[in-house]
């Protein structure tokens, strides 16, 4: 493929960006059917869906954007070498971008931009994760001694430097979901956060209920046809329960709050598991669409990242989405009744209550989000129309391509507008607006 | 040299920063002899002042204790590492023979710091300690070891340690001031912002990284030797980890408290609780407070509490002349 001049100047006023479809792989439980696939083989594999069914075999894309939580030191150019080992022209640049869970949004925000602007015309955006096939890494100890042994010159250093290796450096060191800075894991945090806005265990297994029913209907209907892909033997996703219900959640043992004052009400079953996987989402401009006689499903609006400060306590870990969202209403004009559809990331069911329950508060949203009153409430009837993450899985980084193509799918059928909320590692979070085109 | 107090008190200067093991192997002789009764026992504090001019930090030294407290390997000496280059100047007037307590065995009670600025790592330093307020506690007799370390002239870090000698009385009255301990008021557990989990190797980690190779943290035989049940956590590694995740980034003045509780037995979880309080005159400064408790969720007891407190450069810099 030879290199085009492209004849236009870039656009003074920034172009449309649209979502022409997606792809991913049915998401598996860890240790499950993809346990020895890698981040790359996933990603590939979520690739070559979406080049298939779009036709891109050969295509120089503007640029591919994906990457991934959990990520060993070799795949330090992960993306770029999913697009060597695809069917797309090898002239098609990459780079990774890692945000915790908001990476697959972010790939998106940060593409579609770029479409905007006109410095692209296309692009592949998602995410891919496998906490099967997590990194292990060697202990601080022994990864000092072989750095300093590599650096000494004599027999002598050598053998001062091995001296100081202990036992207990042998042991391998494996990667946790504790946040580096405060030493609890998310669920810890979040068993805080949900025990702080009195959120009821009745509540946190009704929602987990109605994601495995509105995914297991998504599926029913065949809505997963043209956005998931087999692989390895899955065809669905296999953490989904479709014959669960409020009563065999209610059975469930609590798994975290265990150490709190409050009865500890988050269980396996109203948080996500660990899961593998990888989704991708295919973006463009108009003109890019129409020339290529691809569909455009909705058009990626605007988007906001914020960040809270968690580790003085004062706000929850998974807070930052709730305090983007008004940030991102006011910009556009918008408040919730604007919205038919919406899409807030189920990292557990507490983080999705104790959000609607934060933007509904009044003493709240003027105390700490520094509103005139309450932002809204969400309809139930809107939210998470097709499943999400209690049912789906979660492989971090590859939940906001799902995310993004489920939504612009479901906008293009349905019309309207879409709100898509994502909490992340480190209290980051990303929100962001999709429309219909009609 | 700078430092407070009353003048004519004699300053001792010591050539060099003593080390901590001699120091202890001193103390431990010394207790023998007084127990055989070869040496005597003073009633009072010796009026002297220990002084050891041009202390610098070693960076390999630092680089080891910053990342063992989980604090930025940065260019300026944490607060609680300023403490530790000067410790042993303090433990050295503790060690006297003339001094009336046994130096194996106190109980540290508490530490206040006052830092009017950052200093940098390569900034030459003066430390002087003395000891003062020798005084009845419910539970033996109290004291105060206070610490200066100046940079060119200008005092940037004062540190105040209270020390307890369990079941030392001294001279006649003393018992009169004797409180009962038990009217404390129940502890309930405040809402947890973090854990630090505590191998049993931490005690001899932070003595390599600091010095303090007191027994007491060293393994469970020579803790309980010393009547612990165990080898504990030293006051110091705590409060450093408080006052660098209070303070990641401290710019000017650092003054910060930490009052212990009960021992951290290793190993051992210690559930903490950070409240940031901001004191926004206009907003811009950056100064706040921030409270800790630090507690044994599984024992529901307080293991210490403390507060950490940012502000402006207090003077000393350049600006403020």
């Amino acid at each position: 493929m030879t290199d085009q001049v492209q004849a236009h100047n870039a656009p003074s006023t920034p172009r449309t960006a649209v979502v022409i479809g997606g792809n991913r792989i049915p998401f598996a439980r860890t240790g499950g059917a993809y346990a020895y696939a890698s981040n790359q083989d996933m990603l590939i594999a979520a690739l070559d869906g979406l080049i298939a069914r779009f036709g891109l075999q050969g295509e120089r894309m503007g640029e591919v954007a994906a990457g991934a939580v959990l990520k060993h030191t070799r795949d330090f150019n992960l993306t770029r070498e999913a697009v060597l080992g695809s069917a797309l022209s090898p002239e098609t640049p990459a780079y990774d971008l890692q945000q915790a869970c908001a990476t697959g949004l972010e790939t998106v925000v940060g593409l579609s931009n770029k479409i905007k602007l006109g410095q692209i015309d296309s692009g592949i955006a998602g995410g891919v994760d496998s906490a099967s096939d997590a990194p292990i890494a060697v202990s601080e100890g022994l990864r000092r001694v072989l750095l300093d042994l590599g650096r000494a010159k004599t027999t002598q250093q050598k053998i001062r430097i091995l001296a100081t290796l202990r036992p207990r450096d042998l042991s391998p060191s494996v990667p946790g979901t504790g946040e580096p800075r405060t030493g609890l894991s998310m669920g810890e945090h979040q068993a805080i956060t949900t025990a702080a806005w009195k959120i009821t265990r009745e509540e946190q297994d009704q929602l987990a209920y109605q994601s495995h029913h509105n995914l297991a209907a998504a599926y029913e209907r065949g809505f997963f046809e043209d956005l998931v892909t087999g692989y390895r033997g899955l065809v669905k996703d296999a953490n989904l329960r479709p014959d669960t219900s409020v009563e065999k959640l209610a059975t469930l043992k609590p798994v975290f709050g265990k150490d709190l004052e409050t009865p500890a009400t988050m269980t396996a079953g109203n948080s996500t598991p660990l899961t593998d996987g990888a989704a991708v989402v295919l973006l463009g401009s108009e003109e890019y669409a129409a020339a290529h006689n691809l569909p455009m499903l909705a058009n990626i609006v605007d988007a906001e990242a914020a960040a809270v400060d968690f580790v003085s306590g004062e706000e929850g870990l998974l807070m930052a989405p709730v305090h983007a969202m008004p940030r991102l209403l006011a910009r556009n004009g918008f408040t919730f009744d604007d919205f038919d559809f919406f899409e807030i990331h189920e990292a557990f069911a507490g983080t999705v209550l104790a959000s609607l329950a934060a933007w509904e508060d009044e003493d709240y949203c003027k105390r700490v989000l520094g509103l005139d009153g309450a932002l809204g409430s969400i309809d139930r009837s809107k939210l998470n129309v097709n499943g999400s993450s209690l049912a789906a899985g979660h492989p971090f980084a590859a939940t906001g391509g799902r995310i993004v193509a489920s939504l612009a799918k479901t906008l293009s059928e349905k019309g309207g507008r879409g709100l898509i909320s994502v909490c992340a590692a480190g209290g980051q979070g990303v929100v962001a607006i999709l429309e219909a085109r009609n | 040299m700078s430092g407070g107090g009353s003048a004519g008190t004699p300053t001792q200067e010591l050539e060099r920063v003593p080390g901590l093991p001699g120091l202890y192997r001193k103390a431990l002789t010394l207790a023998v002899r007084r127990r055989i009764g070869r040496a005597g026992t003073p009633s009072q504090l010796p009026d002297a002042r220990h002084a050891v001019r041009g202390v610098t930090a070693d960076p390999t030294e630092l680089t080891r204790f910053q990342q063992l407290l989980h604090s930025t390997a940065r260019d300026l000496l944490p607060s609680a590492y300023l403490h530790t280059l000067a410790f042993p100047v303090a433990m050295s007037v503790l060690a006297r023979s003339d001094f009336p307590l046994p130096l194996l065995g106190m109980v540290h009670l508490s530490n206040e710091v006052h830092q009017a600025r950052q200093v940098r790592s390569s900034e030459r330093l003066d430390v002087v300690a003395w000891a003062e307020d020798l005084r009845p506690h419910a539970a033996g007799t109290q004291v105060d070891l206070v610490t200066e370390i100046s940079a060119a002239g200008e005092r940037v870090w004062t540190g105040r340690s209270v020390y307890l000698a369990r079941g030392v009385r001294l001279g006649a009255g003393a018992e009169a001031e004797q409180r009962q301990s038990s009217d404390r008021p129940a502890f309930s557990p405040p809402t947890p912002t973090g854990i630090w989990r505590l191998d049993a190797g931490i005690g001899r980690r932070y003595a390599a990284v600091s010095g303090d190779w007191n027994p007491i943290h060293l393994s469970a035989p020579t803790a309980k030797a010393l009547g612990m049940k165990g080898a504990i956590a030293h006051g110091m590694y705590l409060a450093a980890r408080m006052v660098d995740q209070a303070v990641p980034a401290p710019s000017g003045a650092l003054d910060w408290r930490i009052d212990f509780l009960s021992p951290v037995l290793l190993p051992g979880r210690v559930t903490t609780s950070f409240t940031r309080t901001r004191d926004d005159g206009d907003g811009s400064s950056g100064a706040g407070r921030t409270d800790v408790v630090g507690w044994s969720a599984k024992r529901r007891r307080p293991h210490f509490t403390g507060w950490v407190r940012s502000g402006q450069d207090a003077g000393g810099s350049a600006q403020n002349g």
